[in-house]
């Protein structure tokens, strides 16, 4: 049975003024997948993610979350936004609130929880990620790992249909990265659809049941992780992750 | 009643005439009321006036932010005292008359307005723009993400330098005599030709001291408790 | 519309009390250059004072001024200088009562913000330039100071603007500021165009400062 399709992107272009970021980008992800995306600075992968819930608007194009039209004039961005999840480089955690605060303050403004319904969900989206017992503390007491998955918690306290990551371990200390990973792969378990631009090929290889390789704005190449990294197609893509690999 | 001989015994009948002190205080004390009135007022609305025009700044639209931008340029350019003189001597030539105290509060207003626009809107702007993405990301609107996420951080940034201009502003309430406002200085200063002795001059003052030195401290104390992040 | 017009921009009277306004404004300019310099030095030795001094009560006294007369509304300051002088018999004269007030006042201010520049220029500044012999005061002279006032250029320029506007209280013991004369003025016409004359004179003088002032506060961050 073929899962259903949870986000699609038809003929993305994204330019500031003149220069072109985005030109003709097509990628569809179908429910429970985890797709990574790489590819090398400027090749317009975070601008195709930040499309995906409307942080940039794109000049052209396309964007389909779960039947729902992104770019139409009628979708009520706000409500959709429910449905996506994103996490930050930066993690973006509110240093005014704490952590318990951080995850409930959507779950009761946007979605109109009372303040106990969000709080038990909040706990629950905190346990997935092992940071239950941190509820009290505020975002300036922990470790940067700690916050992302926080941020994660944040994202995933609202039940959303699809989550993004945008480099979610590139501003992390190296011996923080294993923590939020796992993080992300025990979401992929639980059956999260999710779409992760990276930096790190190791997660991508073995995690992801879908390998994109972006450069210069265009989706090059895409297919199964032993493809991309084994056996890839295209020169640039071979360039790309000969570097990552020894030996191919 | 006795003449003082010395120099000193001089000194403290002229300025510090426990007799005219006594006489005057009431009407000193009741002008003091009038000041601490007139500061509240100011304060409140002058902050909420500054704060709604920072968060209409924000909307990113010319037509919103250009007539802000020039409103906190005129009221922080304008001596208090003039403005004081155009609400109190002009206005009433076009029909719009106003109290002395009416007069007082507007310009006073209108000044901390200004002044806390711009604080509020440099702590807006010094925001990490992470921030509103993640708020508006989890699909708040643009209103939701300023009031529960942008603004509280704002005002972390802001409030130092706004409890600063906030003092020195309410300083400004002593203008209100210029007017005629029975504040404490208006009272002191009539009181003191009167009965022909700075006393009451002397007193006024050591009253504005009493006033502003504990808010002062108290504004001290509560910035550093209450407006640090924990670490 | 027309009532605005008539009572507030009413041009004959603009023309008519123009040269008066401007010798008032003469004066708002010759008092602001006497008084603003005479604010930064003692602000500026204030401040040397505070950051340098080796004795604690020196420093004790000196952070009791600045907190008083930041505490001090300058218009009280004022006019318990100019009135209550005369009792002690001497005859202060206006321009003296006015120096001395806004002296008390302003230095206060100038030292806040030149204690701030100060503090924040690193020591190893002043270490690198003893190691090379330099003494106290020419430390002071070539190295600290002038980092510390580049850093609070804006504070500096701001509380400039703060003291031109505060000479309006100077109309209060009936120096003939452009306040003062804008108030004579439209007693004798009748008609209150001369203030507002007078506001849009001291937005001529001051808006183009206050917007040099945002402009650099912006182009720092």
């Amino acid at each position: 049975m073929n899962p259903a399709t949870i986000l699609e992107i038809v003929g993305l272009e994204k330019s500031y003024g003149s220069t072109p970021v985005l030109r003709d980008v097509n990628l569809r992800v179908r429910q429970g997948e985890l797709v990574s995306v790489i590819g090398p600075s400027g090749s317009g992968k975070s601008t195709m993610l930040r499309c995906c819930n409307l942080l940039e608007v794109p000049s052209k194009g396309q964007i389909v979350i779960d039947g729902v039209d992104l770019m139409h004039p009628n979708t009520n961005v706000n409500h959709v936004r429910q449905r996506i999840g994103m996490v930050f480089q930066q993690f973006n955690l509110y240093p005014h609130l704490n952590v318990l605060g951080n995850v409930t303050l959507a779950l009761r403004k946007v979605q109109g929880k009372s303040k106990e319904e969000a709080q038990v969900l909040a706990m629950q989206a905190l346990e997935s990620v092992g940071l239950a017992h941190k509820a009290n503390s505020y975002p300036g007491e922990l470790s940067g790992g700690q916050q992302q998955r926080v941020a994660i918690a944040r994202a995933v306290a609202l039940k959303p249909q699809v989550m993004l990551f945008d480099e979610p371990t590139s501003a992390l200390d190296p011996e923080l990265v294993g923590s939020v990973l796992n993080a992300m792969r025990a979401l992929r378990e639980s059956g999260m659809t999710m779409l992760v631009v990276t930096h790190e090929m190791a997660f991508a290889r073995a995690a992801s049941d879908k390998v994109v390789f972006m450069d210069d704005g265009y989706v090059v190449e895409e297919g199964a992780p032993e493809q991309v990294f084994g056996n890839p197609i295209h020169a640039r893509t071979r360039q790309f992750v000969s570097r990552f690999t020894e030996g191919g | 009643m006795d003449v003082p001989r010395s120099g000193l015994e001089n000194f403290i009948f002229t300025f510090f005439n426990a007799e005219v002190a006594q006489k005057y205080l009431p009407d000193l004390l009741q002008g003091l009321v009038i000041t601490a009135a007139l500061s509240v007022c100011i304060t409140l609305s002058g902050v909420l006036i500054g704060l709604l025009l920072a968060m209409v700044r924000s909307s990113g639209k010319r037509w919103a932010s250009v007539p802000v931008v020039m409103f906190a340029d005129v009221f922080r350019a304008l001596p208090p005292l003039v403005l004081l003189m155009v609400f109190f001597f002009a206005f009433p030539f076009i029909n719009l008359s106003m109290s002395a105290f009416t007069a007082t509060c507007l310009a006073l207003s209108l000044v901390l307005a200004a002044y806390a626009e711009e604080s509020i809107w440099a702590g807006l702007r010094s925001l990490p723009v992470g921030q509103r993405e993640a708020a508006r990301s989890c699909g708040m609107t643009a209103l939701q993400a300023l009031v529960y996420v942008q603004i509280p951080q704002a005002l972390r940034v802001a409030v130092p330098p706004l409890t600063n201009r906030v003092i020195s502003v309410i300083k400004n309430t002593a203008l209100g005599s210029v007017i005629a406002l029975s504040e404490v200085l208006n009272i002191a200063h009539s009181a003191t030709s009167n009965s022909g002795n700075p006393t009451p001059l002397v007193l006024g003052a050591a009253l504005y001291l009493l006033f502003f030195i504990p808010i002062i401290a108290l504004a001290r104390w509560w910035l550093e408790t209450t407006w640090q992040y924990k670490r | 519309m027309q009532d605005i017009l008539d009572n507030f921009f009413n041009w004959d009277v603009f023309v008519q009390v123009f040269p008066f306004l401007l010798k008032g404004l003469w004066t708002t300019l010759w008092l602001s250059a006497l008084v603003i310099p005479i604010g930064l030095l003692s602000g500026l030795l204030l401040a040397l004072w505070i950051t340098h001094t080796r004795s604690r009560t020196g420093c004790w006294i000196a952070n009791v001024y600045v907190d008083f007369f930041r505490a001090f509304p300058p218009l009280v300051l004022l006019i318990l200088i100019y009135f209550g002088i005369p009792f002690t018999g001497w005859e202060i004269p206006k321009v003296m009562a006015v120096c001395v007030g806004f002296m008390l006042n302003n230095s206060s201010y100038f030292c806040e913000v030149f204690r701030a520049g100060i503090e924040a220029v690193p020591k190893g500044q002043t270490e690198a330039a003893r190691s090379t012999g330099l003494t106290q005061w020419q430390t002071l002279a070539h190295v600290v100071i002038p980092q510390a006032t580049r850093k609070v250029l804006p504070d500096l320029m701001g509380n400039c603007i703060e003291v031109v506007k505060l000479t309006t209280i100077a109309s209060v013991v009936a120096m003939p500021e452009l306040l003062r004369v804008a108030r004579d003025a439209q007693s004798l016409v009748y008609n209150p165009s001369p203030i507002i004359l007078a506001a849009l004179m001291y937005l001529a003088l001051l808006w183009p400062l206050v917007r040099w002032i945002s402009v650099m506060e912006a182009r720092r961050k």
